[in-house]
């Protein structure tokens, strides 16, 4: 077998991590972008509070939101009894855990971005056109949103590769379950743990590596090509 | 008919505003700091007044008697800023089409085609906001906000970033905005003879107050007016008294307290009263008469105040019944040991002097 060849369990956590990842982007794009939104534009009461509660991920070890998640969502958890006994639902242990755990830990970079990119459109350009007679959802779906978009790909790409690298969050809450909640890191983690582990161990760095790469460039490439279209890409800078 | 009818406090600055307006075309004018923002944002639902109606032909946008208060989507408030606020996202005919797509046929007042041509924007229709230059912006801004149909049209300082060459390239299309579209117009600007150039009525604002509203000339009679033209660097406004029109030669003379003055050819009767108006920079100083100069205007006088601002000295010349401003360079205020109390000729050409409340 050659040394690039992945193994199915390798192959496993690779695609379980991109799963994982594309579904928390998708979880926290439009939470993310509205609180993003929310913090940019309004004064209300309590907007501190908000702000300091979004960005505690960020500060806290992620094994803190983990156990938090465990306690809440998880099977005994207060939630996580009421889903289970309503719904049928147990996401403790399962790859969507995984996908709400990295969700917490991501959605401090989208709302950053999205706050960044929101408040970064003209104000005045707003009230053009609410003077023009567009109604204030009108004016956010067509003037603040895609002015506001090469921010929020980046704040998109940022999530996905926060994702990508959760540890300590998802295996508190989700465990290291292979096949299930096993993601790349996990699986890089479990290799160094046993003997001869080196090799497969640096397979899945090198993989992670290019992934996080990967996604870097492709944002910097859609952020380059949404700025083109406003006028203010590097080009003409 | 719009009636103006508000009061604000917000801190320091106090607004009070009681004033109908009826004009088809209306110049804001005052300096910084005199409402005029105020007045225009509070028109269109940018700026709550603490109190106070606003009605338009009739409408009401607001009356915090009876709790109106039309937010501003809904006032139908057509707006153009002096940065032109294009979005910089959609091409020309996007922005154009902005608020012009949300109306029904019958509420359009204005086709697409009509505007494209009074304003000559078929060229730009497919370019970018930020391939365009200032004044081609302004004019699809001007555009974008006639489409959207307002019943009322602001235009807040349109002119304002743009340089004298641009300003004489989009005038006449402001010019003919005005003959051609029946929209009332406030048009905002500390320049007062670009708001002549569009109208010689006026509304005069200073500390929040109105200090005047009616034609150009009967304002500028007003001497809080007066004194306020004066402190924006229209530094000379002076009112003379015509003496003799000379046809042939093209100018007129007028007499200034006891003296008199050679002034462009004016249109106005003999013995009428008209503002005439100088910046600092066209008087020169000279400490005795010049013979063989063409300039015409030699006022004896003496030097008053001497101030600096910048890099420019102004002086005060007293002169019989008024006192005249002029601009030297600091050298010159070396060379001819220039100071108060010195007796001096103020030295104006012919030409420099600009007269008001003629034909526009």
């Amino acid at each position: 077998m050659s040394i690039l060849q992945l193994t199915p369990e390798e192959m496993a956590a690779l695609w379980l991590s991109a799963k994982v990842a594309f579904f928390c982007t998708l979880l926290i794009l439009i939470p993310g972008v509205l609180l993003g939104w929310v913090l940019a534009r309004k004064r209300f009461f309590g907007k501190a509070l908000l702000d300091s509660v979004v960005h505690l991920p960020l500060v806290l070890p992620p094994v803190v939101p983990g156990f938090l998640l465990l306690l809440l969502l998880g099977n005994q958890g207060f939630l996580g009894k009421w889903l289970q006994d309503t719904f049928g639902i147990s996401i403790a242990f399962t790859w969507m855990g995984a996908v709400v755990a990295s969700a917490i830990m991501a959605l401090p970079l989208m709302v950053r971005s999205a706050r960044l990119a929101v408040s970064q459109v003209d104000r005045g350009l707003e009230l053009a056109a609410q003077s023009l007679g567009a109604h204030p959802l009108r004016v956010f779906f067509s003037i603040t949103l895609p002015l506001a978009l090469p921010g929020i790909l980046t704040g998109m790409v940022l999530a996905f590769s926060r994702s990508l690298g959760e540890f300590g969050a998802t295996i508190t809450f989700v465990g290291n379950i292979e096949g299930e909640t096993r993601t790349l890191p996990l699986a890089i983690y479990t290799y160094t743990q046993i003997p001869g582990g080196d090799v497969p161990a640096l397979r899945l760095v090198v993989l992670s590596l290019l992934l996080a790469f990967a996604a870097l460039y492709f944002s910097n490439i859609m952020e380059q090509r949404a700025l083109r279209r406003i006028g203010s890409g590097d080009d003409r800078a | 008919m719009i009636e103006l009818d508000f009061a604000l406090r917000r801190g320091e600055f106090a607004t009070r505003v009681n004033v109908t307006l009826d004009d088809r075309v209306t110049g804001v004018f005052g300096p910084s700091g005199a409402g005029k923002t105020t007045l225009l944002g509070t028109l269109a639902g940018l700026v709550k007044p603490d109190a106070g109606r606003l009605v338009v032909d009739g409408e009401y946008l607001l009356d915090t008697e009876r709790g109106i208060d039309q937010p501003l989507h809904k006032r139908r408030i057509g707006m153009v800023f002096q940065d032109s606020r294009l979005f910089p996202h959609l091409t020309v005919s996007r922005n154009l089409e902005y608020g012009y797509h949300r109306l029904t046929r019958e509420q359009r007042r204005f086709s697409l085609t009509q505007i494209v041509e009074l304003l000559e924007l078929g060229p730009l229709l497919r370019q970018k906001p930020y391939q365009l230059s200032g004044g081609q912006r302004q004019r699809v801004a001007l555009g974008r906000a006639l489409l959207s149909s307002p019943r009322l049209l602001l235009l807040d300082e349109p002119m304002a970033s743009l340089d004298v060459r641009l300003k004489m390239q989009i005038l006449p299309f402001m010019q003919r905005v005005r003959d051609e579209i029946d929209i009332p117009m406030l048009y905002v600007s500390h320049a007062i003879d670009e708001v002549l150039q569009l109208t010689s009525r006026m509304l005069v604002l200073e500390h929040g107050q109105v200090i005047g509203y009616g034609d150009f000339v009967d304002v500028m009679r007003d001497t809080q007016v007066l004194a306020l033209a004066r402190s924006l660097g229209m530094e000379n406004v002076l009112q003379v008294e015509l003496l003799s029109h000379h046809h042939a030669e093209g100018y007129s003379v007028a007499k200034l307290g006891a003296q008199s003055l050679f002034i462009p050819l004016s249109a106005r009767e003999l013995g009428e009263r008209i503002t005439i108006s100088t910046a600092a920079s066209n008087i020169a100083l000279a400490r005795e008469p010049v013979a063989g100069i063409s300039i015409q205007n030699q006022l004896p006088g003496t030097l008053g105040q001497m101030r600096q601002v910048d890099h420019r000295m102004l002086v005060d010349v007293v002169l019989d019944a008024h006192t005249l401003v002029a601009e030297v360079s600091e050298k010159s205020v070396q060379d001819l040991a220039l100071s108060p109390g010195m007796k001096v000729h103020a030295l104006i050409k012919t030409q420099a002097l600009h007269l008001y409340g003629q034909a526009l």
